[in-house]
């Protein structure tokens, strides 16, 4: 997106916009083809895809892994649409409702899914999470400005991206435990065609997509939040409302459908804070906001009133570009699926090839290589050890929200702890993640007398 | 920055094509650290047009992003001092080169001119029961006071720190991640004040939804003429967010002699003044020499202060 930005200075400022935003709303959606086909969330949002995309595609059911992500990916879309079209003046007061306490409370809710995403051992998805926890205190401290663990490198300063690390783990860490077995069969003409969902599937996964874009419109809405935890929130309470959880983790169309069309829905409904407050929730917001401001274009309340032309361009410009996705993610689908069944050793190098360049052009950075090299070689080790990469990924992802806000909240209040349960909002989010802490546990625990008994 | 390497690829090669007729045009091309479409860097594209009226050649901007400006500080520094490379200066090149002792710091680069000064305002919320700077610091001698800057290590945080130990008040300074994070907290009323440039909050004090309370600056601002600096409501402090251009150490005399006649006349072009107005910024040129003295002040300041919050050692 930031590489079409420097294309935009001659435009017409309604056109620029639409073309960003329809960018925006495509790479938004296009993290998730990486993410069933090669195990390698193209953005952070996508992560939660890798679980059930990935084990559809070694099912052999790649095409309708695709399928069911386009879909979902485009009701999710369209909901955040009429979302934002509808609601953006109310929905800007949520986000004002969001305090430090109640994002330091958010982050925990976060983190409390960590036991439906660890697999099957909740140990082995702490101490990953742990480790990911332990990766974002990497950077400048954010209350006192201090460098951590940085080691006096400047490439250290802003932290580790957590886009790295998810390359490392998924990407390079596959890689190479691919590299050490022989190639696999060719996979059955069937799945090698993008399969939409049927009748009986659309009924299937109406419940979680529901789920999801609920889950959506509320992370959206508030910046900092993103996609990453409305659609691992989205992904967890789709299992809990499933009639066959069991089958999560393991392929299941639904969990797919609930973080597509949660990550789809934040895709729009981020835009709510970035043109009624003019804050971005998230990178690619804030290249869009970028946007704006090149074009002498200030968003927030004004935006409306001064430039309404604009605001309903963009408008256009989301539909347009959701409608095209669909279109256009079927027509590239089929050659992605194509060229995922090429003879292995060609495959493993071009994606090698992809995931470096891909890593160097987020910063040109060679450093970042490195980074998601060395990440790429500890996901080789976990991968034998068993411990799931996801619970590391959150950890990573939330660490900063959580510790940032708890420190500010403790400044705020000089040191009182009871601030986090005076803010109604705050307790209550703590008062859900609790649950499913307990919740989780106590499951864990039967399960474990059950299988000694 | 891959992307935007080849944008400027791109633009150096038009630059050149246009040139044309066997005459050849000097490229300079500034680095900045800021991303494509963040502060420093529509700054410098909305300056470019209106520069190559007073200047001879071509201006193009390279964006090196990285280490909080670290790696744009080392490009530039090691590059030949001729002139053709400089460095768009924000105070952000200083904090990095104090917090994390990079290679190539500061100290390694000539400062050549300044252009602007960002004006530092104190705001608050329009609805909040605070009117005045006045008010703020007497509800932080009775009571707690919050208040918020966007970054910790930050010009912004220096002056509410030094808000702070000026009028000895009881005061806890939190910081985010950005203005925009910190303005949603002073709309919500987590906040008393908030201290930020005056561009990023332009969406919201246009629509009436924040108030001013101080300009933390020599003088009032013309845009709002009722705002009183710190100093006139009894806060004797006064801070300059610049934004100007360095370069290698050793650059000729002529490039800067360049520089100097170019940059009064580009402050006084009617068409950018309206364009720079608007978009908040004060004149504030300075002379070579000037800013040369400028830095060297503004980088102990800048030291002594992260050394006295236990930053740096």
């Amino acid at each position: 997106m930031a590489l079409l930005l420097p294309f935009t200075y001659g435009m017409d400022p309604t056109v620029a916009v639409v073309l960003l935003a329809a960018t925006y709303v495509g790479a938004e959606y296009g993290g998730s083809i990486p993410a069933i086909l090669i195990r390698t969330p193209g953005t952070n949002a996508a992560a939660a895809t890798v679980l059930d995309g990935y084990a559809m595609k070694q099912q052999g059911r790649a095409g309708e892994a695709l399928g069911i992500s386009l879909y979902s990916g485009f009701v999710g879309g369209i909901v955040g649409l009429v979302v934002l079209v509808l609601l953006t003046e109310p929905l800007s007061r949520v986000a004002l409702a969001f305090t430090p306490p109640a994002y330091f409370a958010l982050g925990v809710l976060g983190l409390s899914v960590i036991g439906s995403v660890s697999g099957g051992s909740l140990v082995k998805g702490l101490i990953a999470a742990l480790l990911g926890l332990m990766i974002a205190t990497i950077g400048t401290d954010p209350v006192t400005g201090t460098s951590r663990f940085t080691f006096g490198s400047p490439e250290l300063l802003s932290g580790i991206p957590p886009i790295l690390v998810m390359v490392g783990l998924f990407a390079i860490g596959e890689l190479l435990a691919q590299t050490g077995e022989p190639g696999w069969e060719k996979a059955s003409a069937d799945s090698a065609r993008i399969r939409f969902p049927g009748p009986a599937m659309w009924k299937r996964i109406a419940r979680p997509q529901a789920i999801g874009s609920v889950m959506g419109t509320i992370e959206g809405v508030m910046p900092g939040g993103g996609g990453t935890i409305s659609a691992f929130l989205a992904y967890n309470e789709a299992r809990r409302w499933s009639s066959h959880p069991e089958e999560f983790g393991k392929g299941s169309p639904e969990g797919i459908a609930a973080p597509e069309a949660a990550n789809n829905t934040v895709a729009c409904t981020a835009l709510i804070p970035m043109l009624s407050l003019g804050i971005p929730s998230s990178n690619s917001s804030a290249v869009l906001l970028g946007g704006f401001l090149i074009h002498g274009l200030v968003p927030g309340p004004m935006l409306f009133v001064r430039n309404p032309e604009v605001v309903t361009g963009l408008y256009w410009g989301l539909l347009v570009a959701n409608i095209a996705m669909l279109i256009l993610g079927y027509l590239i689908m089929t050659p992605c699926l194509w060229l995922v069944n090429r003879p292995k050793p060609y495959l493993m190098g071009f994606i090698y090839a992809f995931v470096v360049s891909g890593v160097y052009s987020i910063e040109g950075s060679l450093f970042h290589v490195g980074v998601a090299l060395g990440f790429g070689a500890l996901g080789y080790v976990m991968r034998y050890l068993k411990i799931p990469f996801l619970p590391m990924v959150l950890g990573v992802v939330l660490g900063f929200l959580v510790e940032s806000n708890y420190r500010r909240a403790l400044v705020l209040s000089s040191g009182d702890h009871s601030t986090f349960l005076r803010d109604p909002l705050a307790a209550g989010l703590l008062l859900v993640a609790v649950t499913f802490i307990v919740v989780t546990v106590v499951r864990h625990l039967r399960a474990g007398r059950e299988a000694t008994a | 920055m891959i992307r935007s390497r080849h944008a400027v690829l791109l633009f150096a090669l038009a630059a050149t094509a246009c040139g044309g007729g066997g005459e050849t045009r000097t490229v300079t091309r500034v680095v900045t650290h800021s991303s494509p479409g963040g502060g420093s860097d529509v700054f410098l594209r909305e300056m470019i047009p209106h520069l190559s009226r007073v200047m001879s050649g071509t201006v193009i901007v390279d964006n090196i992003q990285g280490g909080s400006g670290a790696k744009a500080i080392a490009t530039v520094a090691a590059a030949a001092p001729d002139g053709r490379t400089l460095y768009a200066t924000t105070p952000t090149y200083i904090y990095t080169s104090l917090l994390s002792r990079p290679e190539a710091r500061y100290t390694d680069l000539e400062p050549l001119v300044n252009l602007f000064f960002d004006p530092e305002v104190l705001y608050t919320a329009a609805d909040s029961r605070f009117r005045s700077l006045r008010d703020v610091l007497d509800h932080a001698r009775t009571g707690p006071g919050r208040w918020g800057a966007a970054n910790p290590a930050s010009l912004e945080r220096q002056v509410m720190e030094q808000i702070k130990q000026k009028a000895g008040v009881n005061a806890a300074i939190t910081t985010f991640e950005g203005g925009g994070d910190m303005l949603l907290n002073v709309l919500n009323h987590t906040l008393d004040m908030g201290v930020g440039e005056l561009q990023e909050i332009r969406g919201q004090l246009d629509a009436g939804r924040i108030r001013l309370l101080a300009v933390v600056g020599q003088a009032r601002l013309p845009q709002f003429p009722d705002v009183a600096t710190a100093r006139e409501q009894g806060i004797d402090l006064a801070v300059r967010k610049f934004r100007g251009l360095a370069g290698p150490k050793g650059m000729p005399a002529e490039v800067i002699a360049a520089w100097e006649a170019a940059v009064p006349k580009l402050l006084e072009d009617p068409a950018y003044r309206k364009l720079y107005m608007d978009n908040s910024l004060q004149p504030g040129y300075m002379t070579h020499a000037e800013y040369v003295a400028f830095m060297q002040k503004f980088g102990a300041d800048t030291q002594a202060f992260l050394q006295d919050a236990g930053v740096i050692e």
